[in-house]
């Protein structure tokens, strides 16, 4: 069986080489939560591309964006929209808000007020907006890219762990590497030449490869070894709580993606060790004396003690 | 769920039958009878799952029995009383509850049973039964050890498979040993105690005299009387030469030893043979017709082609032979007629009638033989091995009123009948014919192929070969010589095929070539020569080494492995070595190191097993073939 994700590869392989050099891990996950259906948060100082990420993703995907920075004034109905009285008709209209387009960035989610999180998040997971008593469905595909910046701690509010949880992937960008970063700042930035993006996947072609990826095999062996990790992570000592069965759904929906991604109608238990960190490591909950340490470390030691399925 | 106890308890008892079966044809009654029962009675408690006979009942029903066997022992019969209480104790133990330590007691009885019997007999059949009773007792062993935990586990079929696969392995791996030890322990080549009762009399067939009408009918035993490793040949040539018969006394054709002097010309070709025959207790050695010479010590020859030999009877042996098969030998001194020509006495009148007819009708010795030829030949006469004639008129109404006999009518009457005109004769005993076993290159002879034909002395021409039986009618239904052979005749050919290797190799195994084994042994260790010393002793050293490797092999990887895991194994082992990476025991996955390898054949070995191993299902032959081949190609 071959597998139908060219189209995929290649926007991967063209947005990494002519637009967001350095950035293909990033790249690879958002194109994992595209394809799963998820949300990507991304955690990361300012000024390392987390927007350009986001605006590039859009207009390579031609599908519709739309934008909110979030501030601690902003109100939920800033986002969904609101009903405005117009006065020709004599009745109240539905103003579509931001979150009405196939990709949302949400700038700096942690600046928001809790009100305003929880409205945000309540939309990602039902994907649709009731305001007035009226429910208004989001589009399909529907997805969106949180950011966050996690140094700030005055004025911000950390998202609880619960909405956490519904984050398909969270991930940092990090630096480009040293010769990457001095060709990016010889050219400049590239938030012009985005807008000149030609679209190389359109909303049909994502949804078809959703069914797809749906349809990847995941066999007994690698069911055992998602489990056995969401099993681990319950018992290790360094953690107050572990996986959900949320998070192993979602780490199977994001292996799933990852042998689609390369080309495989089966899911190897390299899928399931590669985005292990990007799609579980928010979720844990440390010990409170650990809360500090590094969450994606304790998941990689973690895993490194489960022997991989090989025979 | 198969129970332990269940399993090791039938275990045990077909151990104490593989040690009880070789010996009980030699026990007395009693202990025979008590053998039965016991067996039986063990086996109908076993069933009804409930134990009348108690350990102390059987304990002290072993001490009067003991009590009775010691007192019969003595030097001139050391072994029955021996061997008898060994069978009762192991019936004894039979016949009761069998735990664990009872269990053990059988396996040990069970296997001093099966050695003493080869006190008695050392036949092929003791290599099968101690091959079996060592597996068996490996793997009861271990079924033991389960039941001495808990005795009435239950384990799973695959759990049991993995037992019994362990304790079949044990005895294999003994095997080396057993290839070290067979050129060096001495053995019998006969049995060890049983030298004198061995039965070595024959029913019918070869005999030291002919008397033709002393009894009505004959019984034919199919016991084997020799093997001879030759080339096939012609089947009228098959002529087994034993003893001459050179006088006749009354009705009876007996051999003295006072034979005249002959000087036998050989000039044909001839054939190289090699017989094994069978222990008996007659010396005369066979060998195809005419014997030439035997390559065998302490041989004594007659001039009339009969080898003896001096040594002592019924010990297996085996010699060469050549023949020259062409069936008449020319001599060149005179021979003394008149030796050949002697009568007891005045013929039967119709006889003589007969004799004197031919003696008129013939000028010489070779038309008076054609003449009595087609007499035989047109006379109407059947051979039979019933309703033979007897007594004092045996041959006169053989020839004239039944006219149906066997060999030794036939050679008798014509021999008779020759003499009288005039014509010197003597009779020749030995076999006839002989089943070839292609796979082994030999004929097989046995006792009801024992015969005895005639040789008739003619001028010009010395010794004739006349066989009268094959004057008979119905000689071509009784010799023969294109019958099918049958699906079961090959078969017997086949297992005889066996016991001939047997024989030939661990029997007849010289203690002579043993003994000059050890002297050359002897002599090197004297004069050291470490480069001689290591090739003498290279092919052991690589059987140990070889042995030791595959021990290795054998824990390092279970042998039973699936063959997934088996051609994973060879997979990493092979990108470990050829690569020099670390796989980390499983902890690196395939999908990783083929992208470290780029390597292409890696990647399709991947793509292959893990296509297979992530999508739930077994490799499929083909894919598992072409698996092979790349790991056959390598990655470098």
């Amino acid at each position: 069986m071959t597998v139908r994700n060219q189209v995929f590869t290649n926007m991967l392989e063209t947005l990494s080489r002519d637009y967001l050099q350095g950035k293909q891990e990033v790249l690879r996950l958002s194109a994992i939560a595209l394809l799963t259906g998820g949300h990507i948060l991304i955690e990361d100082l300012p000024g390392l591309g987390k927007t350009t990420v986001a605006l590039a993703l859009a207009g390579i995907t031609g599908l519709s964006f739309g934008r909110v920075q979030c501030t601690s004034d902003l109100l939920p109905s800033d986002i969904t929209g609101l009903s405005i009285f117009n006065r020709d008709d004599g009745r109240f209209s539905f103003q579509h808000g931001p979150i009405f387009s196939n990709i949302v960035l949400l700038d700096e989610i942690n600046r928001a007020m809790p009100r305003t999180q929880s409205a945000m998040l309540e939309a990602m997971e039902e994907r649709r907006v009731t305001v007035e008593g009226v429910t208004h469905h989001l589009p399909d595909p529907f997805m969106v890219f949180a950011t966050q910046n996690p140094s700030d701690q005055s004025g911000t509010f950390l998202l609880p762990e619960s909405q956490l949880d519904r984050f398909l992937i969270c991930t940092d960008i990090g630096y480009p590497p040293e010769h990457l970063e001095r060709q990016i700042i010889a050219g400049g930035g590239i938030r012009e030449r985005i807008g000149d993006m030609q679209p190389l996947v359109t909303a049909d072609e994502i949804i078809v490869a959703r069914r797809d990826v749906q349809s990847v095999c995941l066999s007994e062996k690698v069911l055992g070894y998602i489990h056995a990790l969401v099993i681990a992570t319950r018992a290790d000592d360094l953690i107050q709580t572990g996986l959900s069965t949320r998070a192993a759904i979602n780490l199977a929906q994001a292996a799933k993606a990852s042998a689609f991604l390369a080309g495989r109608d089966y899911v190897a238990p390299e899928d399931v060790r590669n985005n292990v960190v990007a799609v579980c490591a928010h979720r844990l909950v440390m010990r409170n004396e650990m809360s500090g340490s590094d969450r994606g470390g304790v998941l990689r030691t973690i895993i490194d003690r489960i022997a991989l399925p090989l025979a | 769920m198969v129970s332990i106890r269940r399993l090791s308890a039938i275990l045990t008892y077909v151990i104490g039958l593989c040690g009880l079966i070789p010996l009980f044809p030699w026990l007395e009654t009693a202990p025979r009878l008590i053998l039965a029962l016991a067996f039986l009675s063990g086996l109908w408690q076993e069933l009804r799952g409930s134990w009348q006979i108690k350990p102390w009942m059987q304990n002290s029903a072993i001490i009067p029995v003991f009590l009775y066997y010691a007192v019969q022992f003595s030097r001139s019969n050391p072994v029955q009383p021996v061997v008898s209480l060994l069978a009762i104790m192991l019936a004894v133990r039979l016949s009761g509850e069998k735990t664990v330590r009872h269990s053990q007691q059988i396996q040990a009885l069970s296997l001093f049973c099966l050695a003493s019997s080869s006190l008695f007999d050392l036949s092929p059949l003791f290599l099968v039964y101690l091959g079996l009773m060592l597996l068996l007792v490996a793997v009861a062993l271990v079924l033991l050890t389960f039941q001495d935990q808990e005795s009435e586990l239950l384990v799973s079929r695959p759990e049991l498979r993995q037992v019994l696969m362990a304790g079949c392995l044990m005895p294999l791996l003994s095997l080396p040993l057993l290839l070290f030890l067979f050129p060096i322990l001495p053995r019998t080549q006969m049995p060890l105690w049983n030298f004198l009762a061995a039965p070595t009399v024959r029913s019918s067939g070869f005999s030291d005299k002919v008397e033709p009408g002393a009894q009505a009918s004959i019984g034919e035993s199919r016991t084997l009387a020799f093997r001879a490793e030759l080339i096939r040949q012609p089947p009228q040539q098959l002529y087994w030469r034993g003893t001459v018969f050179n006088r006749l006394q009354g009705q009876r054709w007996i051999r003295t030893e006072a034979v005249p002097s002959e000087q036998p010309l050989f000039g044909g070709q001839l054939v190289e043979q090699t017989i094994y025959p069978e222990p008996a207790a007659s010396r005369v050695l066979i060998a195809l017709d005419r014997p030439v010479s035997i390559a065998l010590s302490r041989l004594k020859r007659s001039p009339d082609g009969v080898f003896e030999y001096q040594g002592s009877a019924g010990k297996r042996l085996n010699y060469s032979a050549r023949s020259e098969s062409k069936g008449s030998v020319a001599t060149s001194r005179a021979i003394n007629r008149l030796f050949y020509l002697h009568l007891p006495g005045p013929l039967p009148p119709k006889m003589k009638q007969l004799a004197d007819d031919i003696r008129r009708r013939g000028t010489n010795d070779r038309e008076r033989l054609e003449l009595l030829e087609a007499y035989f030949r047109n006379g109407g006469y059947r051979y039979s091995l019933r309703g033979l004639p007897t007594g004092e008129r045996a041959l006169e109404q053989f020839l004239f009123e039944t006219k149906q006999g066997h060999c030794e009518f036939f050679a008798s009457a014509f021999a008779l009948l020759l003499r009288s005109a005039g014509v010197p004769c003597r009779l020749v005993g030995g076999y006839v014919g002989g089943e070839y076993n292609e796979m082994g290159g030999y004929y097989l002879v046995s006792e009801d192929m024992a015969h005895v034909w005639v040789e008739a002395l003619i001028e010009g021409s010395g010794w004739i070969r006349i066989d009268p039986s094959s004057f008979a009618t119905n000689a071509g239904e009784v010799w023969g010589a294109g019958k099918p052979r049958s699906l079961l005749l090959r078969l017997r050919l086949t297992l005889d095929y066996f016991n001939y290797q047997w024989n030939r190799s661990v029997i007849a195994y010289d203690f002579e070539q043993q003994f000059e084994f050890a002297r050359r042994a002897g002599k090197r260790l004297q004069g050291i020569d470490p480069a001689r010393s290591l090739r003498a002793t290279l092919p052991y050293l690589v059987l140990i080494l070889f042995f030791g490797a595959l021990l290795f092999v054998v824990r390092r990887t279970s042998l039973f492995s699936k063959r997934e895991e088996r051609i994973l194994r060879r997979f990493i082992g092979r990108i470990e070595r050829d690569y020099g990476i670390d796989t980390r025991q499983g902890q690196m996955g395939l999908l990783e190191i083929a992208e470290k390898l780029g390597n292409e054949r890696a990647s399709e070995f991947v793509g292959i097993y893990a296509g297979a191993l992530y999508r739930d299902r077994r490799l499929t032959d083909e894919e598992y073939r072409r698996l092979r081949r790349i790991l056959r190609a390598g990655f470098l």
